[in-house]
């Protein structure tokens, strides 16, 4: 088979542009993580602020079958739970691991008890309104790059914006160097006059908005519906994209996609009818995701130098 | 005066820590009650149905006992791998894979396959060791990845929760499934169960296995020199170091206890209650069970009380969705925010209230 | 009038009054130099200067009117600079994003790192302060971190600069660059304060200085009317009003010997640049000097609790040095850490539990810990060493730090040790807690033990020592015996001043 056939094989084609789908709500999730990280919080609850985004974004779809109006829904959500979030990292200064663990078990036990209330106890699965797939006129038609790149929809164009905005905001202003200064050196910070508190709140905050995003791609382009075991675990694997992409929102995206690749290799494989079981392919993100942070690519040495650690000035 | 003002040192008398607990609770309590009148039912008749059933019925308290004993392993395995240093995550995957090594030997005594069927006694010591070792080395991987190559063992134990799952979900799938459709391993001989203990009940073994692992950690921590060098590895590394201590070294044999009282809580699981392999069998047990141990304060002798409330909880809960018609997801709510309030409560400790500020400015006027 | 005057600052912390009725004024202009010893208050008035800190009463003047100073944020808009002796740099950024935190340079949110790095050149070329602006800090060597340090207060348009223990990490030829660029900028109008306990300097360097001790200004001159000898006598003072009793005894053998010891820190900074020294039964050997000179990493070194790239130790002519903790214990080889609370016990166990680390493997009974002998040890130990306590449970980080140094005390003496390695056994503890802490020493060297005894306080090494080695950055300048040990002689060569009869590398 010559190389211009498997390019547009059917299973290539498949493979990728699903690829680049499933890597949105995780690469979400991680480009917010990457400035709560940097200001020096690692939020372990991400995972359940992604499952209430998703919730509240079904619910505004249900009712209202506005899209856009449901993915705001989430993001607000989010940023919601993350102020609760953020109060107990920064102000209370409990420890940020048990903290967001517990915090997910309350996200599960919201997220089930008000989807229930809200749909009743009987009924089955209910899917919404999403977004379509945008087919940019004329570039999807493109052979190979044509449906893998040009066919998404556009929260996945939105996503990469944000990569780009994320990297500017980090990297080229004032206010990102004086985040990463927390995350970095809080006394440092401190010394030249930046609050270090407002800097990881703020980080937190951001965090909560693009979880409550991701949740919103994962039920509106993605699933189409709601169920409790929608984030599966994908709030981890952001955490894990954070660290493997080296707390850069670009390099996060190239994990990301990886990471979406290994999932989608799953179903890609099934059009083929290969004798694979499915969870060996299932457990492949998670995987990999364990020897990306298992430290054999540089471990604790490059992560922000005050990360988990609490500041607290007498 | 200012009413509020900031101490200098938060206060820790033990007074002042079970004051602000009390205080959490309560608030817990209250914050759910308005869940409860959101769904038009009244509070205390919820509470009533919460904590009547798994307390105040025999029946019920049987029940209750069943789910303690993996809550109790569990968070026993918690407080293991967390006080030694070694913050460890991934019950729910030691869990599974305890209960997957447990079900293939128990399997394989069924008349006719390999082992054959033993006497009751026989058997049991081998599904606890096997399953330990199982569970041990399960934990003792992502120790190994923390101590050779620094990574963060919180994330990567969080991560091999699924793959633990995935593999079980595998064998009951495929290799270990029962003949028809249904993704289970058939049912374990009748010779593998673990006895009942209390009449009228479905209370089982599994419940003084719990107990007599408390007494074992318990013991551990408090009275051998082991226990001593665990206890100071994770308070201070260094003054650990100084003291002659293999900090690392400890850290790996934490892992392993973690590990296996994990696995045990599956052990236990599938022998006294469920009496198969399925997916899905765990219920979040890894998690609430670290839950309990972080309401016990890490402290090995207040399991047990706290792993019943819990325990109970989650019978209640059944019980409450059956008469006032609240779904039992909302006992998560509660054990969680029972358990984030206590956290937050610390915060009242920094502050004083000085009530002398309320009292009126008597100004005397002098001409 | 002066350029910035600070008026009666009294500033406490839990258990010590850091700053008692303290004037300080500085022209402008003027280097002027603050010296005092470890703990006499400088760095704390100088961080309320800078708004770290805020101070209980008094009042901060500038140009004649009095201004609040809340936070850094405060000082900084007045024009106060400081450099703190560990430096407050993000050592992942560059030079110039370091130089431009917290600035508000332009209208927009945009970082402009080019022409940030532009005028910082300029400033760079202006004052010979040589960067390359988008060098990484993290790669550059601290005398080059330090002149970062500076520029970014020249940035700033300091008049007011404090630098606290410049020379501390410098090398001399580093210092002496250091130093021209300080008068260049002194000339230019600014004022200067450098907080040091570095005599030679303060007279190389300083126009006035400013001499505290334990709180208080004991006295405030202008460098040309003054000399070494009284600013080293204002320094340490005369309050020797404690006395211990040192039995003369005949010393044995050398137990401890230490044979051209090196080792670097963990950035990578020779601190112990070749020690030579013996310790003998029945004596106290003394280190003096103050902190930062290299006493820290010896001690460690010894221990190998810090690896030594060079030199060797011996206990009892047996080498250790590559040896576990735990086997210098077993061998007879003790040390108390200066870091009490940190290091030398684990303040959330009880006393009882803390007596024993270090001999927890031998104090059981079967498999368990024999509690009731360790509760008996720990009942010998707090009554032998007057360990006021309620009771032997009770948790050791509530013992207030006399209690708690005599506990780890206690508990390295109750080995039985051959030798003993002691580092800063009083800081920070009353007069009645340093009494006992003092006899028990004495009472040890009694017995045959060999005592290294390191500390930045004169008195106590004048009081129990038989010799005493003075350490400078990383060497042994010199070593007296106690019969021809004076406070000047110490207080020169603890600054660095080499005496001409005190034989270095000598067990004499």
């Amino acid at each position: 088979m010559n190389f211009h056939r498997l390019l547009t094989s059917a299973f290539f084609v498949t493979w990728l542009a699903a690829s680049l789908r499933l890597s949105g709500p995780v690469l979400l999730a991680a480009l917010g993580e990457t400035f709560a990280e940097c200001s020096g919080v690692l939020n372990v609850g991400i995972e359940g602020t992604i499952l209430l985004g998703a919730l509240a974004s079904f619910l505004t779809a249900y009712v209202t079958g506005m899209v856009w109006m449901s993915l705001l829904a989430a993001m607000l959500t989010g940023v919601v739970f993350n102020l609760l979030l953020a109060w107990m990292y920064v102000t209370v200064r409990a420890s940020q691991v048990v903290v967001g663990l517990v915090f997910n078990v309350l996200a599960l036990g919201i997220a089930a008890t008000v989807y229930r209330r809200a749909l009743g106890e009987s009924a089955g699965p209910q899917s919404v309104a999403m977004f379509p797939a945008l087919h940019i006129p004329w570039l999807s038609g493109l052979p190979f790059l044509g449906p893998v790149l040009f066919g998404q929809t556009i929260l996945f164009y939105l996503t990469l914006g944000l990569v780009l905005l994320a990297h500017v905001l980090l990297f080229r202003t004032r206010f990102g160097l004086a985040l990463r200064a927390a995350g970095e050196n809080p006394s440092a910070a401190d010394a030249a006059g930046i609050s270090v508190a407002r800097m990881r709140y703020t980080g937190v905050l951001i965090g909560g908005a693009t979880a409550g995003m991701a949740g919103a791609y994962l039920v509106l382009a993605q699933i189409g519906l709601f169920r409790e075991s929608i984030v599966s675990g994908q709030g981890f694997i952001a955490l894990g994209i954070v660290i493997f992409g080296r707390w850069s929102p670009w390099k996060a995206a190239l994990a990301a996609i990886v990471f979406g690749a290994c999932d989608a290799l799953q179903l890609s494989l099934q059009l083929t009818g290969v004798n694979i079981p499915p969870q060996l392919l299932l457990s492949l993100p998670y995987i990999v995701t364990i020897l990306a942070i298992s430290g054999l690519f540089g471990g604790r040495a490059i992560q922000p130098a005050a990360l988990m650690v609490p500041y607290a000035k007498d | 005066m200012k009413l509020i003002e900031r101490r200098v040192t938060p206060v820790d008398s033990p007074f002042a820590i079970a004051c602000s607990m009390a205080v959490a609770v309560v608030a817990a309590m209250v914050v759910t009650s308005l869940l409860f009148v959101l769904y038009g039912a009244n509070p205390l008749q919820a509470y009533g149905a919460l904590f009547h059933e798994p307390f105040a019925t025999w029946r019920g308290f049987g029940y209750t006992l069943v789910r303690t004993a993996p809550l109790a392993l569990i968070a026993l395995g918690t407080i293991v791998s967390w006080r030694s240093g070694f913050g460890y995550l991934g019950f729910e995957g030691c869990f599974v894979i305890g209960a997957a090594a447990t079900s293939w030997l128990a399997l394989s005594t069924a008349p006719g396959a390999a082992i054959g069927p033993l006497p009751f006694f026989a058997f049991l010591l081998m599904p606890l060791l096997l399953s330990f070792a199982a569970g041990a080395l399960w934990a003792g991987v992502v120790a190994l990845m923390r101590a050779r190559f620094g990574g963060n063992e919180v994330l990567i134990s969080l991560m091999t929760n699924y793959v633990a799952i995935l593999i079980v979900q595998y064998l009951v799938s495929g290799p270990m499934r029962a003949p028809g459709g249904v993704p289970e391993t058939a049912q374990l001989p009748r010779a593998t169960w673990l006895p009942f203990i209390l009449h009228g009940t479905r209370a089982h073994a599994g419940i003084l296995l719990a107990l007599l692992a408390t007494l074992l950690v318990w013991v551990s921590l408090r009275k051998t020199p082991l226990g001593y060098e665990l206890i100071v590895s994770g308070l201070n590394p260094s003054a650990a170091r100084f003291g002659g201590i293999d900090v690392g070294g400890r850290l790996v044999l934490a892992a392993f206890l973690a590990g296996g009282l994990g696995a045990l809580a599956g052990t236990v699981e599938v022998l006294g209650v469920q009496h198969r392999l399925m997916d899905g069998i765990s219920g979040g047990v890894g998690f609430t069970g670290i839950i309990v141990a972080l309401l016990a304060k890490l402290n090995p002798l207040a399991v047990i009380p706290a792993a019943v409330l819990y325990g109970g909880m989650t019978v209640g809960a059944n019980a409450m969705q059956r008469r006032a018609g609240i779904p039992s997801s909302i006992t998560f709510i509660l054990q969680s925010l029972i358990v984030l309030m206590v956290l937050a409560s610390d915060i009242l400790r920094r502050y004083r209230v000085n009530l002398a500020a309320l009292r009126p400015v008597v100004k005397t006027e002098t001409r | 009038m002066p350029a910035f005057a600070m008026r009666k600052i009294v500033k406490r912390f839990p258990g010590i009054v850091a700053n008692r009725d303290v004037d300080l004024t500085i022209e402008a202009g003027e280097i002027h130099a603050l010296l005092g010893e470890n703990g006499a208050g400088k760095s704390t008035l100088m961080q309320i200067l800078y708004g770290f800190h805020s101070m209980d009463s008094g009042s901060i003047l500038i140009d004649g009117e009095p201004v609040r100073i809340t936070s850094t944020k405060d000082a900084i808009a007045l024009g106060i600079g400081m450099v703190h002796q560990e430096f407050m740099l993000v050592r992942r950024f560059s030079v110039v994003e370091n130089t431009v935190l917290g600035l508000k340079e332009n209208a927009g949110p945009m970082l402009d790192l080019h022409q940030a790095s532009r005028r910082l050149r300029r400033l760079s070329d202006q004052h010979h302060l040589a960067i390359d602006p988008h060098a990484q800090v993290q790669h550059l060597p601290i005398g080059v971190q330090q002149r970062v340090e500076i520029l970014k207060l020249l940035y700033r348009d300091a008049r007011l600069l404090i630098l606290d223990e410049p020379t501390a990490v410098l090398t001399v030829h580093e210092k002496d660059q250091l130093f021209s660029v300080l008068r260049a900028l002194r000339d230019q109008g600014r004022s200067i304060v450098i907080v040091t306990h570095k005599l030679q300097e303060v007279m190389e360097l300083a126009d006035r200085v400013t001499v505290m001790r334990d709180g208080r200004v004991v006295g405030a001159v202008s460098t040309r009317e003054t000399s070494e000898q009284e600013l080293a006598r204002l320094m340490v003072g005369r309050d020797v009003n404690l006395r211990a009793h040192r039995v003369p005894i005949e010393r044995g053998r050398a137990v401890l010997r230490i044979d051209g010891l090196h080792a670097r820190d963990e950035v990578g900074q020779e601190k112990v640049r070749g020690i030579s020294l013996d310790v003998h039964a029945g004596e106290i050997v003394g280190i003096a000097g103050v902190d930062g000179n290299g006493q820290s990493q010896l001690a460690e070194a010894i221990m190998h609790l810090l690896a030594a790239n060079q030199g060797r130790v011996f206990l009892n002519d047996q080498e250790v040095t590559r040896l576990t903790v735990a086997q210098h214990r077993a061998l007879g080889l003790s040390y108390i850490p200066a870091d009490r609370r940190h290091v030398g016990s684990i303040p959330e166990m009880s006393i009882a539990d803390n007596a024993i680390l270090g001999s927890h493997r031998e104090r059981t009974r079967g498999l368990f810990l024999d509690k009731r002998r360790i509760r008996e040890h720990a009942e010998r130990l707090i009554a032998r060493f007057g360990v006021r306590a309620a009771s032997t449970g009770a948790m050791a980080g509530k013992l207030s730090g006399g209690n708690l140094q005599k506990l780890i005390l206690g508990r390295e003496m109750m080995q039985d040790a051959a030798a003993i390695v002691v580092e800063q056994p009083t800081r920070g503890l009353d007069v009645g807690a340093v009494e006992s802490v003092w006899l028990e020493l004495l009472r040890e060297r009694e017995r045959g033990t060999a005592i290294l005894l390191i500390s930045a306080e004169l008195e106590e090494l004048m009081n129990l020592a038989d010799r005493i080695a003075v350490m400078f950055e990383g060497r042994i300048v010199g070593i007296l015996n106690a019969a021809s040990v004076t406070v000047e002689k110490l207080g020169l060569m603890i600054s660095g001043i080499a005496l001409p009869n005190a034989t270095p590398d000598q067990s004499a």
